[in-house]
């Protein structure tokens, strides 16, 4: 069985319409995998609107059972859900994962952006069905998908997913400041070619996948004038792959700043430099509107 | 509905659907830019809402190409743009060098279906 992969928003931070970023989108972080019946999306970034409408076209009839993974809440997770039209309807489940902590479970801090100050549609106003979940370290079984969560490098925290069926793999981890883990961290400034080697924790967490969906945000030249943002290089990205023996990396959470020409630009440096690794790791930027089919 | 090939255009015109009078007014092409000498330079466009792309003689976009499958890729159009899907074709669809299972087009973007190399193109 295959699982499919589809981004809906790959952009970061903040959304950006416009002609510099027609091709790989303006929406902010959300992907939705379907692996048979099973249904999860990641992050709720403004991309949910437009997968919510195309919720409903397929499931004309309601009736959906829907699991929402938050890599944390942060606007640019967030901000697409009190436009999601599947919360909406009173016969469909919403099941929500993130942080662990239960004064701040992220079915709260999703309520909360729907208060009255912000939002004119209150949180206790949705149809559906919506329950707070936990997922951790260990693996769960999900609708036949076994999914782990793991703690990632970002301001606040965030969470990382990795999602198996049938020995397919797909890891999700964005908001992850990479260049912060790094066992050798000026290395990159002595010898920007040298492979990053990054902590076998994480590295585990990862190997395997056959699409690792990172978070990319920076190039070399713009990442010292951001550290502690929580995001990573591209380049750096690339190299977590290439220890992990990842088949495909989609550099994902593009920069705002980022035309479509810079977005491939970065994809284009970073095939070259897992070639340079000795990698067949395959590297492309993620798109908003594409999907893959992981089998 | 019928589908007619304009020899001195190297076009396929499929007629005009009737939500074509409120969808975005652009005009929408695949090109060939690479395969089977008969097929090359060959202009298709694109005015229905589903078209089926393959081998198949019975295909609305018929492209006579031994690495085709019969039924290829299905074009569907919503609120004016392009989204192709691969039908589980045997050689796959592969949008600038990246195996993939469905896109949405944008203009420049290069499908790569078995031999055939087609280039998307909006406007005129």
């Amino acid at each position: 069985m295959a699982i499919f992969v589809k981004f809906w928003g790959t952009r970061g931070s903040i959304p950006t319409p416009g002609p510099r970023t027609e091709r790989y989108g303006g929406n902010t972080s959300c992907v939705e995998l379907r692996a048979g019946d099973a249904i999860l999306i990641c992050d709720g970034g403004t991309g949910l609107r437009e997968l919510g409408e195309a919720l409903a076209r397929r499931h004309p009839a309601g009736g959906m059972r829907l699991h929402l993974f938050f890599s944390h809440p942060h606007w640019d997770h967030i901000q697409g859900f009190p436009f999601f039209g599947a919360a909406y309807a009173p016969s469909n489940t919403l099941f929500v994962y993130g942080t662990a902590k239960q004064d701040q479970h992220i079915h709260s801090l999703l309520s909360g952006q729907m208060k009255s100050a912000y939002f004119p549609v209150d949180f206790e106003d949705l149809g559906a069905r919506i329950s707070p979940r936990e997922c951790g370290p260990e693996p769960s079984e999900i609708d036949g998908v076994q999914v782990t969560a793991f703690a990632q490098k970002h301001p606040g925290g965030s969470l990382g997913y990795r999602f198996e069926q049938e020995g397919k793999v797909v890891v999700y981890a964005t908001d992850i400041e990479l260049d912060q883990l790094l066992e050798d961290p000026s290395l990159p400034e002595r010898s920007p070619q040298a492979l990053r080697v990054l902590p076998e924790a994480l590295v585990n967490r990862v190997r395997g996948a056959d699409l690792l969906i990172c978070d990319s945000q920076y190039t070399d030249a713009e990442y010292p004038k951001k550290v502690g943002w929580g995001h990573p290089r591209a380049s750096t990205a690339v190299d977590l792959a290439v220890q992990a023996g990842v088949r495909q990396l989609a550099l994902y959470h593009h920069d705002p700043m980022h035309s479509d020409g810079e977005v491939e630009k970065k994809a284009n440096l970073g095939q070259t430099r897992a070639r340079q690794h000795g990698s067949d790791l395959t590297v492309f930027a993620a798109r908003e509107g594409v999907e893959l089919k992981i089998s | 509905m019928a589908v007619d090939l304009e020899d001195d255009e190297s076009t396929l015109v499929a007629p005009v659907s009737p939500r074509r009078a409120v969808a975005r007014a652009r005009a929408h092409h695949l090109n060939v830019t690479a395969g089977p000498p008969k097929l090359k330079g060959l202009r298709l466009k694109l005015e229905r809402d589903e078209l089926i792309l393959g081998r198949a003689t019975d295909a609305e976009l018929f492209l006579d190409a031994e690495q085709l499958s019969r039924q290829h890729v299905r074009l569907t159009r919503r609120d004016g743009e392009y989204t192709c899907t691969d039908l589980d074709s045997r050689n796959g669809l592969f949008l600038n060098g990246l195996r993939v299972h469905s896109v949405v087009l944008r203009d420049g973007d290069q499908l790569q279906l078995g031999d055939v190399t087609l280039v998307y193109s909006e406007g005129n």
